[in-house]
């Protein structure tokens, strides 16, 4: 792998929790604009995350960000924002007092913070449930609460870990939008995923992570037909379930359909035709809302098994 | 991009925000529940105390068959339920959590990647510990006093310095415990059970041995700011207690208790910089 200059770079990097191996001798270079890192659970994608924002230390190499070292250098954090993974907040406070004090500890003031803070709830379509408790919110709220703290404060860096998991279609459809626009003015992100549609979205720049090592870096289209052999397994959680499902079952790409609780899990042989037309029934508001779409990664382990043999 | 302030927060300011931030949090938390219930307990038995001496249906003698004033018997329930029970307790619960809470809530994230030092997260926690700890404990102080103190004439306005001097020792015992606790809490694994081993096993019992072992502790430095003077306690621990009972000075005691403070949070927080927070997905 290349290492040359990028607004992340790692040379020779691991990193071990006791006897287990979360990266393993990583040597690259993030270059500017969107980046994808892509890989099934258990790949070593939270590691590198962790290990990016300064949360964890390398066990071996260097690892810098935006020129300089990130570990035990909070100064740093004025130009990242970071989206972690986990289904974490204070729950009883509101999305704006949240972002609010979340801001403050930028050195904003109580004003400019509140200010900053209610933009980036615009900018996730929150402002109607800025006055709400977290602890209400939906998942897919949640999620666009947790990208806002990333991005109130305006960074010149965006850090996301699995941003869009749990987002309903819409929601899905504008984080990828705002993502690409983020870009596009010249910031840079670096997001996290397990399933290649989203970030195929998002860039083209891809980086593939398993097993705690990156398997390759840059557009990689090969793995593009390689994911659509493996069917694509989606969870859908909706108003109305069985009239979803029903609409789905005629369409040539579904290949199989369960029922789980309230869901239904279909597996698609063309993804992108699938998220198109679900992201279309969500609009159409023709099955109520839709709350949950997620999706397993079994077809990526599938993928990954074949491309490391 | 926002530009970075010209001149960056300081770990005081930032301490300060983290303070606004996480006060809310611990005062309406569960564990601020139960505790507040555990510091109602000395009301309670206040209230009952009072009310059975203005029914008459009891009176509390000592061992020598001499009533016991009002003022000695809030100083008993200082001492026995506050200083040995209730200031530990709040320490060791609050104290080992400031960091664990977050960690455990997976919150911890939010306030790491700030730019802002470790340390003042830590200071900023333990400034909201402090704050819900005297929230909690001093109006009940405050309660006990009212209730206990005209128990057999003993006056409320001569004894006030008492309270005051009571009160002061209290925010003294939850500023070195809540110190302490938070220098376990950063540093050791199982730090509730460290803790309450610490405060439960290793005070009381030390306090009994001879010798310089004792100034290992806080309740040492505690008991030397109590005002009040206990009555003759003529139990084995009493008599042993009382052969040992040489404590320093006001002044040497609170310079002791200041110097744990600052090392423990100082240690603390080195703790906190240099630790990988390693959450569970």
């Amino acid at each position: 792998m290349s290492e040359e200059r990028g607004i992340i770079t790692a040379h020779h990097v691991s990193k071990w929790y006791g006897q287990v191996i979360g990266l393993n001798d990583v040597t690259l270079a993030v270059p500017a604009g969107i980046t994808g890192l892509l890989g099934p659970n258990g790949a070593g994608k939270s590691t590198f995350m962790k290990l990016v924002t300064g949360q964890l230390k390398p066990s071996q190499g260097q690892i810098t960000v935006l020129g300089e070292r990130i570990w035990q250098n909070p100064a740093l954090y004025f130009r990242i924002g970071f989206c972690p993974e986990q289904d974490a907040f204070y729950e009883r406070m509101t999305g704006l007092e949240w972002l609010t004090a979340l801001v403050r500890l930028n050195g904003v003031g109580d004003r400019g913070a509140a200010e900053m803070a209610a933009r980036a709830l615009e900018l996730v379509d929150l402002t109607a449930a800025a006055g709400k408790r977290i602890g209400a919110y939906s998942k897919g709220m949640r999620q666009r609460v947790k990208l806002a703290q990333a991005l109130a404060h305006d960074p010149e860096l965006l850090i996301l870990d699995e941003p869009l998991a749990g987002m309903d279609p819409i929601a899905r459809r504008k984080a990828i939008r705002l993502i690409r626009d983020w870009g596009r003015s010249g910031k840079s992100v670096v997001v996290s995923s397990h399933i290649l549609h989203e970030i195929e979205s998002m860039t083209s720049n891809i980086l593939l992570i398993n097993q705690g090592r990156i398997l390759a870096e840059g557009n990689v289209h090969q793995i593009r037909d390689l994911i659509d052999e493996h069917p694509h397994t989606v969870y859908i959680k909706a108003d109305e379930t069985r009239a979803l499902a029903r609409e789905f079952l005629g369409a040539a790409d579904v290949l199989s359909l369960k029922f789980e609780d309230q869901a239904v899990v279909i597996q698609t042989s063309r993804p992108d035709a699938f998220y198109a037309r679900l992201t279309a029934y969500a609009a159409s508001g023709e099955f109520g809302a839709i709350h949950e779409v997620t999706s397993p990664d079994d077809n990526l382990q599938a993928v990954f098994k074949y491309l490391v043999k | 991009m926002v530009a970075p302030p010209a001149n960056r927060p300081t770990v005081v300011a930032s301490a300060l925000r983290i303070f606004d931030l996480s006060l809310g949090q611990m005062l309406w938390s569960r564990r601020s529940v139960f505790l507040a219930i555990l510091v109602g307990g000395p009301v309670l038995l206040a209230a009952a105390i009072r009310l059975a001496t203005i029914l008459e249906h009891l009176f509390v003698h000592a061992g020598n068959n001499k009533q016991i004033g009002g003022v000695t018997l809030f100083g008993m329930m200082i001492w026995l339920l506050y200083v040995h029970v209730i200031v530990p307790v709040l320490g060791v619960f609050y104290g080992t959590a400031l960091i664990a809470d977050e960690v455990d809530d997976k919150t911890i994230t939010y306030l790491f990647t700030r730019p802002i030092p470790r340390r003042a997260v830590l200071i900023g926690k333990y400034l909201s510990y402090l704050t819900c700890t005297i929230l909690l404990v001093l109006p009940s102080v405050v309660a006990v006093y009212f209730l206990i103190v005209p128990i057999n004439g003993g006056s409320v306005g001569r004894s006030f310095p008492l309270l005051l001097a009571d009160l002061g020792m209290l925010a003294a015992g939850l500023i070195a415990y809540g110190a302490v606790f938070a220098l376990v809490g950063a540093r050791l694994k199982r730090p509730l059970v460290i803790g309450l081993v610490f405060a439960f096993g290793w005070e009381p019992g030390v306090l009994l041995v001879p010798g310089y072992l004792k100034r290992a502790t806080v309740a040492y430095y505690l008991q030397a700011l109590v005002p009040h003077q206990m009555p003759l306690d003529t139990t084995t621990i009493g008599i042993l207690t009382q052969m040992f009972d040489r404590f320093p000075s006001i002044t040497t005691s609170l310079a002791w208790l200041a110097a744990m403070t600052v090392s423990a949070l100082w240690w603390a927080s080195r703790a906190v910089e240099d630790r990988e927070y390693v959450l569970e997905q």
